[in-house]
């Protein structure tokens, strides 16, 4: 990311603090004071640092997740989905396979990186095969695998004697190592981090990475050079539903520790956002993943210090989503 | 029994119909509105504010409208000039509402996620004496609410709007050509903008049904993803008022039968799920139709 693509990334931000200021005015809270609070509540010092990277990790992975399929010009919003099939996979597994760490982690994350990437096979083929827009279809896969993941862990993977909706915890072989124990930051985070630079090198360095981007660019320009379309996007779905998957199954690991009803609270379309602010560029992924974790890791100790609402953040997370991907003027690349 | 599921399902067709009405109308003049579930959610939250205030059904139910369409205007500002993605940000502004609304609870009521304030005053259930006793059309026609007769009066109405009116051409052209209404001299994202309101409004409606038509209450969950349903409505539907109300129709008998198969061991998950599942199958026999039309 650029120093303009800085500033592109900076607006929609921007108007979203406004709007956030303008809802914490009208219901009598000052908005200097609530995002002074939220910025050192955030970055200030090393333990609030490991909450917000904590907050972030799940993050990370969902922005990759749809950066990898935008790329290629695939609006793959089925993220969520993924999320939560392959986190269900990833706490089941954790929780029967007994076997040592270095077994029974790595297998997990496959098995959930597997089921999100099947999960993207239907829409994936859809698309490149009859022509059917991708975003409607993925979209409402999100509320099957949704409903496939709440029936399953209401009822036939339900825990024993548990009235929540919700698995046994996993091994505490399955569970990823901490990083700062006994803070919950775990090395989930840095497996993220990892990804995004293997992508970040992806992009500019391969053949693969530069059809992507021709691919996403224009398709039929790529069709006329020799690249046919079909075979990136279809391969973009499905990589991007993999770690769709796999950022559920490392959240699943890495910090709940089990599967439970919500799951998640909407990481795979904060991921959306995220990717659409970064522009797909991997250090950009990062960048506003971090921020996005600060937010939420803000909120939920402002709740506790402050009357403020912890929805102010959602509140934040959407209306960025809202201005991300508008055109302001001279914005355009 | 058979009585009591009709009723219900007439019941759960009502918000779903005239969000999808909305839906279509915001389609075909060219916007596909994921923001319907904001707009319901709004309705609903000011319906239950102002039936409290003023213990009016008649003024909550035109509050309830009036916000969805602010919400649907906002919505459709952001798309038409700023030339932002009209899925990203309908997504967004479900989000965010969805976000506002608990935060106002907790802000304005110190309440979560329920708020439940005396003398709410519920849609008024319109009696048809001369059908008591009537098996099956009885159920399905009397003590419904004014809304759900609305909702069904606006099935034709619309289908003439859109096919024998100016303002109907009008909407059609800017949905397939915007070049010929400029052409015409007319604004064509205005008239954009006008569906979006009006899809805002019969949201708004819609989630005034739940809330004042229905329970009695707002809840946080209330709309429970019918935004999307009505979506697929509308997708069922294609261009048709007819077919998107048979669509809404299929929805509310799952959303009715869901209850009742609950008590016999069908898990509601998977029954949820089923317009999700169809909006799928669906896109997938028009994409298999197309390829056979341009195959042969």
């Amino acid at each position: 990311m650029n120093a303009a693509g800085a500033v592109a990334a900076g607006a929609p931000f921007a108007l979203a603090l406004l709007i956030g200021a303008a809802v914490l005015a009208a219901t009598g809270f000052s908005p200097l004071d609530v995002y002074r609070l939220m910025l050192v509540e955030g970055f200030g010092g090393e333990r609030r640092i490991a909450a917000t990277l904590t907050a972030a990790t799940p993050l990370l992975l969902t922005g990759l997740a749809a950066a990898v399929s935008f790329r290629a010009g695939a609006f793959n919003v089925g993220v969520e989905g993924c999320f939560f099939l392959g986190g269900l996979v990833a706490a089941v597994a954790g929780g029967r396979l007994a076997a040592p760490s270095w077994l029974i982690i790595p297998a997990a994350l496959v098995l959930a990186a597997v089921i999100g990437a099947l999960w993207m096979a239907l829409p994936a083929l859809l698309r490149t095969r009859l022509a059917v827009d991708e975003v409607v279809t993925t979209l409402m896969l999100n509320f099957i695998a949704i409903g496939i993941a709440s029936w399953l862990v209401n009822g036939p993977l339900l825990a024993r004697g548990s009235a929540n909706s919700a698995t046994p915890p996993i091994l505490p072989a399955a569970e990823l190592p901490r990083l700062l124990p006994p803070g919950a930051l775990s090395a989930g985070f840095v497996l993220s981090l990892v990804l995004i630079a293997l992508y970040g090198l992806w992009g500019p360095l391969t053949v693969g990475g530069f059809r992507s981007r021709m691919v996403g660019r224009n398709a039929r320009f790529s069709r006329a050079v020799g690249i046919e379309p079909g075979g990136v996007v279809f391969s973009a779905m499905i990589a991007s539903g993999a770690l769709g998957g796999l950022a559920g199954g490392v959240h699943a690991l890495g910090l709940v520790h089990r599967f439970v009803a919500g799951f998640s609270p909407g990481y795979g379309f904060t991921g959306v956002a995220i990717a659409l602010l970064a522009r797909n560029s991997a250090l950009g992924v990062a960048l506003v993943a971090i921020l996005f974790g600060a937010l939420s890791s803000a909120g939920a100790n402002i709740q506790l210090f402050s009357d403020v609402p912890i929805e102010i953040v959602q509140i934040l997370q959407g209306a960025v989503m809202i201005f991300a991907v508008a055109q302001f003027r001279g914005r355009r690349a | 029994m058979i009585d009591a599921f009709l009723h219900a399902a007439v019941l759960m067709t009502t918000p779903i119909l005239l969000a999808a009405l909305g839906g279509l109308i915001n389609r075909i003049g060219g916007l596909v509105n994921l923001g319907l579930e904001s707009m319901m959610l709004t309705g609903a939250l000011v319906a239950v504010q102002v039936s409290a205030a003023t213990g009016s059904a008649a003024l909550a139910t035109s509050a309830a409208a009036l916000a969805g369409a602010g919400v649907g205007y906002a919505m459709s500002l952001v798309v038409t000039r700023l030339a932002a993605n009209e899925i990203i940000v309908g997504l967004g502004f479900t989000v965010t509402t969805a976000g506002l609304a608990r935060y106002l609870l907790k802000s304005l009521y110190g309440v979560s996620g329920t708020y439940d304030p005396p003398g709410v005053t519920m849609l008024p259930r319109l009696d048809i004496p001369a059908l008591d006793g009537v098996p099956a059309l009885g159920a399905l026609l009397s003590r419904q609410d004014p809304l759900t007769w609305a909702a069904w009066a606006l099935v034709p109405l619309t289908a003439f709007a859109l096919n024998r009116t100016r303002a109907g051409l009008r909407l059609r052209a800017t949905g397939s050509s915007e070049a010929t209404v400029r052409a015409l001299g007319l604004a064509p994202l205005a008239i954009r903008d006008a569906s979006t309101a009006i899809a805002g409004a019969l949201s708004g409606l819609a989630g005034a049904h739940l809330s004042i038509g229905v329970v009695g209450l707002f809840n946080e969950g209330i709309t429970g993803g019918r935004g999307f349903i009505a979506l697929a409505a509308f997708y069922f539907g294609r261009e048709s008022p007819t077919r998107t109300a048979l669509g809404a129709l299929l929805f509310g008998l799952f959303d009715a039968a869901q209850i009742r198969l609950q008590g016999q061991g069908v898990p509601a998950e998977l029954v949820q799920t089923l317009p999700y599942v169809i909006v799928i199958v669906v896109l997938t026999g028009l994409g298999l139709a197309d390829r056979r039309r341009r195959l042969t």
